[in-house]
This record gives C-alpha cells, structure tokens and sequence, in this order.
C-alpha cells in the first residue's frame, strides 16, 4: 500500500483532525493496523527539547494555549439570556501535538464500575440529563490496562483500584511530603489514601525515561519524555509506521460529504492560510470536547442543515467540566511540593456520596503544591494567609507560602445539562474568520453543593495533618475550565445522543467522534485516561469494522 | 539644569528611596546601574523599546513599592522595569494603555496630594499612601500583575536578574530533584505511616 506522505486526490483511509489523547491513540491503532491515515493537527509539533521552565509563556502568554492574542478569542455566558462576553479561555486545552495530554498534570484515574450505571442506581435527577453509558467499566476495562501498559501508567494495585485484568507497570511515584501529610491525615480519620496514578514513568518504560522530578508538569511539556503525553508515547509509534502522516499547522475548516451523507473530504487551512483539502474513506474527530462539536456545527449543509451528525439537536449540548475545590494549610516545616509529580496521594472514600445528604456527588481529594509549585503563581496569589498583598510584608510571607504549605484538592462531579453548552458565537470570529467557540455554563446545585462538601472535608484533613493555619478558595461558579466533556454524547438512542456506544455517529456511517465528546458522564475530576481508553476501544472497533468493509 | 539632569537626579532620589533599608549599601551599585539604563533610554539611545523613560523611571517606584528592596533585593534590583518593558512590547497595548492612564491619575494625585510633578519623587510613606488609595483599580493590578510577574518569571524576559525572585522564594530552577523533597517525607521514609 502507499506510504505516507499522501497525495490530497487520493482518498485515505483514515483522516483523523487532532493529535491530542484521543487523535494519538487512534492515529497510533489505525497505522499500526496497516491503515493510510492522515492527522491533521493545528497546533506545531513541539518535543521535549522545546520545552522549558517557562512560566510566563505557558501560564501567562498563552504560548501551549491559545487564546485572544493568537487570533482564537472565545466568548462566555452563564446562560443563554446572558450577553457573552470576551475572555481568553472559558475552553482551555493546548495547541500542539498530544494536545493537553502535552501539559496535564497527568492524573489518571480509571472511572468504576459505578460511573457507567449510575442514572440507574440512583434514579434520574430533575433539569439534567445523567443517563447510563451504553458500555459498562467491563466493556472499558481491557482498554484501560491498554493504556496503563502502552501508554505508561505509574501505581500501586490495592483495594483502592476498581478491578484491574493486569498491574501497573510501572510503580508509584516516590511519595512527597505533601502526599505524607495527607495520608496521615487521611488514616487518623479513617480513609484508605492511597498512591496516586499518575501518567508519568517512575522508570524506564517502553523505550521512554523516567521522571528526574523537576516539578514542572501541570501547564508545561516535560523535557524528557517521562510524562505520557500522546506526543511522547503514540505520535511516535505512528509515525515509525510509514502509514501515518502527521500535517501540523494546518486547522480544520469544515468537513464535506457525499449525496449518501456519507463524510468525504476535510477542508483545511495550512498554515499559511492556503486552503487545502484530504479525501478520506472514514473521518475521525479527535479535536476534543470544544473543537469536535464546533466542526460540526461549522460542517452545516442543505443535507445536514442543524450542523454535521446533529439530527438528534444535541451536538454542543451537556458540556461538563468536573468540579473543584481547593484548602491550603501551612505547615511548621519544609514540605517543598513544588519538586516532582504535582501529587502522590490520594483519597476516594467519597467516590460516591450518600444520597440521604440531599444532593448527587462523588469525587477524589489529592494533596498538591497550592500554586502548582509555580514561582509566579505564587506571587501572584500571596499573600494566601491573609495580609497586604504588596509591600515588605508580603513579600517576606512569599518564602514560607513556597516551601511550607500543601493544598488538598478536592476534584468532583459535574452534571450534564443540556443547557451548558458549547455554540457557535454570531457575533464573534477568529483568525480564519470562523466563528468563535462560545460557552454557556452553569454549574448545577448539586455540583456546588459536591464542592462545598469536598472542601469541608480538606479542612478536616489538613486540620488533622497538622496545619498551623489554612486558607481555602471560596467555592464559585466555574466560568471554565481544561476539562471539555460530553458536548456529543455516547448512547443507543439516536434521538438524544450524538454517537453510538462504539463512537460512530448515529447519522453519517464512516464518520467517528472520539474524545471527551463522548463522554455521558464526567466521571470524578480525571478525565484524561478514559478519554483514552474509549480511543483504543473505538480503534478497536474501527478496524474491525474495516476488516468487515462496514466503515 | 537640562531636563536630562534633572531626571537622572530625580530617579537617583527615587531609587535610594526605595532602596532605604539595611541592604542599601549592598543594593545602591545595581540600583545606579538600573539608573543610568533608564537615562540611556532617556538619551534615545538606551535599551527601552515600549517604555518611555518617564514611563520606566514611574513605574520602577512604584515596583519598588509592591515588592520593596530592605534586607533582601526588591523589584529594582531584578530588573522588573525591563520585563515590564519587554512583555507590554509583546502585543500588550491594551495594558500598556491602562498604565498609560493609571499613571497620568496618579501624577494628578501626587500633585494635588504633594505638589510633585512625579509619583518617584515621593518619599516612601507618600507612595504607599497614593498606592493604597488606588488598590482596587485596574491600573494597580495591571502594575502589581506585571511588576509580580518580572519578579518571578524566566530571567531571560528581562526580570528576576540573578534569580533574584527565585531566591526570595527558596526556589531553584533544577531539572532534578531526588526524594526526600522536603521534612515529612524524610521523617516517613525513617518512620512510615
């Protein structure tokens, strides 16, 4: 067969728009099968050697996350009686290849059993929309030890773990003060803290290096390759295949199809505002929770006048973003977490709470640095114990709020409602005069109530760790987020979901939604690797299918 | 007296101002050096590209009252002044212009309040009081936000010379680090659970 680089005249077989956690995966699965696929990504392809300590650029410039500045403004509203106003990003994820699995802080928790039947254990609940998944953690589970073994996973298999078909291959990382502060805590009042999964080699793993510990991997790219990233661990692998071509700079601009409404050609700009076009055989849209259904919205056509797969009027719809809550304590000697791994410990004996408390919730608490261990964030937050925030005295409080405080971190359930959404704006258009991404968001009661709660709960422990004084963010409204979640549902009902439990979507055949999109419920606060395991899943799937000539 | 002389004396007032306190002896070489960078700029041939030397002698002060210089250097002695130069350059000019009209504001207030032209020929005591007037503006959170912001940022943006900032915080800039990290872990390591 024809090896990469591809003609754009001929069809390929797979064209896949983004290179993130989920584009890398399938990219990596569909190649390695044999299949001529094309992945058109529109941020640059940065390596390790690219990256730096870079603060300001990261956190500050926008450098990994676009925004306003680079020509991609969005907008945000509460609801839709609300006017939407500018802001830099209500829908944050980075622009490179691996996408945000590039500068997460690479948590990776695997949702339970109870995350894909939940609506039924517990009963529906009024304005939202939670339902069932049409798979269960079974369906899903192979594909998570896929990715703990393929994609590179560090843990400790406990009684803490949902059921697991095979162990981590790679052990914890080696426990922080932070993390030695919570479960102290967390054991003197009668928890199960446990070492936290994280997507970050503790050794040398598939031909990739261990983790040397520098502390800086929430918001940036590691600069060895030791984090997971699908830059680090798959884009490889796809491209040593000869049949994966990876076009970088080029941005997605509609996708077109056939007099059957079958999906056909891609649209795209290269990066020098040419406009080009790739036929394909099958269309995978991996461009994340935000992107995907904006593509969609954006392929409108006679055919399709509500927008590409929206018959049922749900694309953009149910956009979840997980909860999140957040205490500091200060504490009498050196805890440093600004070192190594953002967190090595974590709790989930409020996986699911109990429904008599009034309200739906469930999540996790970890223990981390309270500005991610960033010199700048710190600054800029202190002073976090109260007192002027200039002058000699601030500055003098900066050192300690550095070195001697840890944060426990609760992250928690979001709802789905169809109210939040991702849309297009009328009014508002980027650099290559689509328009913009707006969000609508506002958090359910119960989601607030779940953060309330979770805070409490950090209070407690980091009283019962010890700490001299605490501080803790007040629990507000999100008005965004990283996490872009459930905007074109999975289910078996063509009238109220987007794709079909093996992500095909309901209407166009050869077109597949695989990334956060699909999620039908947000699971506890850590996305990111079951984002990946329904990519393997979906890969899976597809080849099957193209074995059969059913794509 | 040309107007450049006078300048160069009123940043020098300004400079020591901000420089009062035990390190003074210490500090008062970079704080000159700063100094006459700022008058380079002034003579049209020094290395400010977005600030006028106005600008940067104004809002050197007042840096030097956000994160002060006494017994450890401040905003001046890392060179805030030249990342705030650098990053309004950066396609900035909409903060650039919320200084722009903070700083007129507060020379209109130094003037009713001090009679001085300039917020840097205030003493101390004098700043602080104009700048806590004007804590909740935007001028203000624009000016701390940067001035923060050079102090803790790469020094390859033109701030935190030195890793001044770095070292305020107890921060090394390494690639790797080896567990035990900090006290607790240690004392697990030795102890356990």
């Amino acid at each position: 067969m024809a090896q990469a680089p591809f003609p754009t005249s001929e069809p390929v077989d797979f064209i896949i728009i983004g290179s993130g956690a989920a584009g890398g995966v399938v990219a990596k699965e569909l190649s390695a099968a044999g299949h001529s696929v094309v992945v058109l990504e529109q941020g640059p392809h940065l390596r390790a050697a690219d990256f730096k300590h870079d603060e300001w650029g990261y956190k500050h410039n926008n450098d990994l996350v676009w925004g306003a500045r680079q020509g991609h403004p969005q907008t945000f509203r509460k609801t839709e009686n609300d006017t939407a106003v500018l802001v830099e990003s209500a829908l944050g994820y980075a622009h490179n290849v691996g996408g945000s699995s590039v500068h997460f802080s690479g948590n990776f928790w695997r949702f339970r059993e109870v995350d894909f039947i939940e609506a039924s254990l517990l009963g529906p609940i009024a304005g939202t929309t939670f339902s069932d998944w049409p798979i269960t953690y079974d369906d899903l589970e192979p594909y998570y030890t896929k990715v703990d073994w393929e994609v590179g996973v560090s843990g400790l298999a406990g009684p803490w773990d949902p059921p697991r078909s095979r162990g981590y291959p790679c052990p914890p990382m080696p426990v922080k003060a932070s993390g030695v502060l919570l479960e102290r805590a967390a054991k003197q009042l009668g928890y199960t803290p446990y070492p936290a999964p994280v997507a970050i080699l503790s050794q040398v793993h598939n031909g990739r290096p261990a983790c040397i510990h520098c502390g800086f991997c929430n918001g940036f790219g590691c600069e060895v390759d030791a984090k997971s990233s699908s830059m680090a661990a798959m884009i490889p692998l796809a491209l040593a295949t000869g049949n994966c071509e990876l076009r970088t700079l080029c941005t997605a601009a509609r996708i077109n199809t056939d007099a059957a409404g079958r999906a056909n050609e891609i649209v795209y700009w290269e990066e020098d505002g040419r406009e080009q076009s790739q036929r394909a055989n099958a269309v995978v849209l991996c461009a994340n929770g935000a992107e995907t259904p904006r593509l969609l919205l954006l392929s409108e056509s006679s055919q399709f006048p509500d927008g590409l797969a929206n018959s049922s009027g749900v694309v953009g719809q149910n956009l979840m973003f997980n909860g999140a809550s957040s205490a500091t304590g200060l504490f009498d000697e050196p805890v440093n977490a600004f070192k190594s791994v953002p967190t090595t410990r974590v709790m989930h004996d409020f996986y699911s709470l109990d429904p008599s408390l009034g309200f739906y919730g469930g999540g996790g608490i970890d223990s981390r640095h309270p500005s991610n261990g960033l010199p700048l964030g710190t600054g800029l937050s202190g002073s976090l114990f109260g007192g002027p925030n200039w002058g000699s005295e601030y500055k003098h409080s900066l050192a300690e709020e550095f070195t001697h405080t840890a944060a426990f971190n609760g992250h928690s359930t979001s709802l789905p409602l169809a109210t939040n959404t991702v849309t297009l704006d009328p009014d508002l258009r980027d650099k290559w005069g689509r328009a913009a991404l707006r969000c609508t968001y506002k958090d359910h009661p119960d989601d607030i109530a779940t953060m309330r709660f979770f805070l409490e709960r950090s209070l407690e422990l980091l009283d019962a760790a010890g700490a001299k004084q605490v501080t803790s963010r007040p629990i507000t409204e999100t008005e965004g987020n990283v996490h872009l979640l459930g905007t074109c549902r999975m289910g078996n009902d063509a009238t109220t979901s987007v794709v079909d439990r093996n992500n095909r979507s309901h209407d166009v055949p050869n077109l597949f939604m695989v990334d956060g999109s699909s999620l039908v419920t947000g699971g506890r606060g850590q996305p990111t690797m079951t984002i990946m395991a329904l990519a393997f899943r979906a890969a899976d799937y597809m080849i099957a299918a193209a074995g059969r000539n059913e794509v | 007296m040309t107007p450049t002389q006078y300048s160069r004396r009123a940043f020098l007032r300004s400079a020591g101002n901000a420089a009062r306190g035990s390190c003074i002896v210490l500090t008062l070489p970079m704080i000159l050096t700063s100094c006459e960078r700022a008058q380079e700029a002034r003579l049209g041939e020094g290395e400010f590209t977005t600030l006028s030397a106005e600008e940067a002698m104004e809002f050197t002060a007042i840096a030097a009252r956000i994160i002060p210089t006494d017994a450890t250097p401040g905003a001046t002695e890392a060179g805030v002044i030249y990342f705030i130069d650098k990053v309004l350059g950066d396609d900035r000019e909409a903060e650039h212009e919320i200084l722009r009209r903070g700083l007129t504001e507060l020379q209109a207030a130094a003037e009713m309040r001090f009679a001085v032209t300039h917020f840097y020929e205030l003493q101390a005591e004098q700043q602080d009081r104009l700048l806590t007037d004007i804590e909740a503006s935007a001028f203000f959170a624009t000016i701390r936000y940067l001035t923060v912001a050079g102090m803790f940022s790469l020094p390859e943006y033109g701030g935190n010379r030195d890793n001044i900032g770095y070292q305020l915080l107890g921060f090394e800039d390494r690639h790797v680090w080896q567990s035990p990290y900090g006290y607790y872990d240690a004392d697990y390591a030795d102890k356990g659970a």
